[in-house]
């Protein structure tokens, strides 16, 4: 026995009916013409983004590389390598820099 | 299969005789599929094209030749799905942008220059169209190419990619509410 009610049957009739409603319709004498003008204008468009991505990722390789060298030369000036940080600080700060080491004016009369 | 394996595989070395070839035999086909999916004329050739578009550029990921209508299936309902989609908001958009009088008018237009057969089926689409309204755009094409296009569970579980026991689940519930609006209806229209 059918489990089917009789809204089913009607339903499937609906289907049926907006199946033949709805034929395959025939293309237009454009369809091809324009699929390919699509097809070529997506072609162009994914060609110049290659391009520029190819360009960009060029661009990027040489920065790197370029860094790359600026970063491995090792610096020619004399005395700022070898130097340690206690040095370099002392000759920053000598000891007979007045206004660090310098005598402290007490005047004890002027109140 | 409307075309052979071989045909494929030339059209996927990139010959645009052999997919010329391709788009022929199926054109007819799809461009069915897609005026039964999207029920608006006017723009079921810019679907198909975008169908066959896709198709192009993507023809190099196919493995198997065998699996190329599923495949092709599977294209069609995704654009299909696109444009329903896109399609909402455009209208959301205009209808918001027009008074009431003005769709009137523009619908009496519209209706004055399609001819007779062209308004029955654009009934026909209207009704269907509102039955399906109770289900969700995802649901709506697979229960029209269930029970309009006539595809299998099989063909339907290959497109889908997903197992039959959940499509025959999801079909049963989608049929449901369908048919739940369809009594709702009938019921409106009354016994005369």
């Amino acid at each position: 026995m059918s489990m089917r009610g009789n809204d089913d049957e009607k339903l499937d009739a609906v289907f049926r009916a907006y199946r033949y409603a709805c034929p395959d319709p025939d293309a237009s004498v454009n369809f091809m013409p324009a699929l390919w003008a699509r097809i070529e204008a997506r072609q162009t468009f994914l060609f110049s983004f290659r391009r520029m991505a190819n360009a960009f990722v060029t661009a990027a390789v040489a920065l790197s590389i370029a860094l790359g060298v600026y970063l491995s030369i090792p610096r020619s000036t004399p005395g700022i390598g070898s130097e340690t940080y206690i040095e370099a600080l002392a000759d920053a700060n000598p000891l007979d820099t007045p206004e660090i080491v310098g005598q402290v004016p007490l005047d004890l009369n002027g109140r | 299969m409307l075309v052979d394996f071989e045909l494929i595989k030339r059209a996927q070395n990139r010959d645009s005789a052999a997919f010329n070839e391709i788009v022929l035999a199926y054109r007819k086909r799809i461009l069915g599929t897609i005026t039964r999916l999207i029920a608006r004329s006017e723009d079921v050739e810019d679907v198909a094209q975008e169908v066959f578009l896709r198709l192009y550029f993507s023809l190099d990921q196919l493995r198997t030749p065998e699996v190329f209508e599923p495949w092709l299936y599977r294209l069609t309902v995704n654009a299909a799905f696109d444009y329903l989609r896109k399609q909402r908001r455009r209208q959301e958009f205009r209808m918001s942008d027009l008074s009431e009088q003005q769709v009137l008018m523009a619908d009496a237009m519209a209706g004055g220059k399609v001819e007779h057969e062209e308004q029955l089926r654009k009934k026909m689409r209207e009704s269907v169209d509102s039955l399906l309204g109770a289900v969700s755009e995802a649901d709506r094409i697979l229960l029209l190419l269930k029970e309009v296009e006539g595809l299998s569970l099989k063909e339907l579980e290959k497109i889908y990619k997903v197992n039959e026991n959940a499509l025959k689940v999801r079909l049963f519930r989608a049929r449901q509410r369908v048919l739940k609006a369809f009594g709702a209806a009938g019921k409106k229209e009354g016994p005369g």
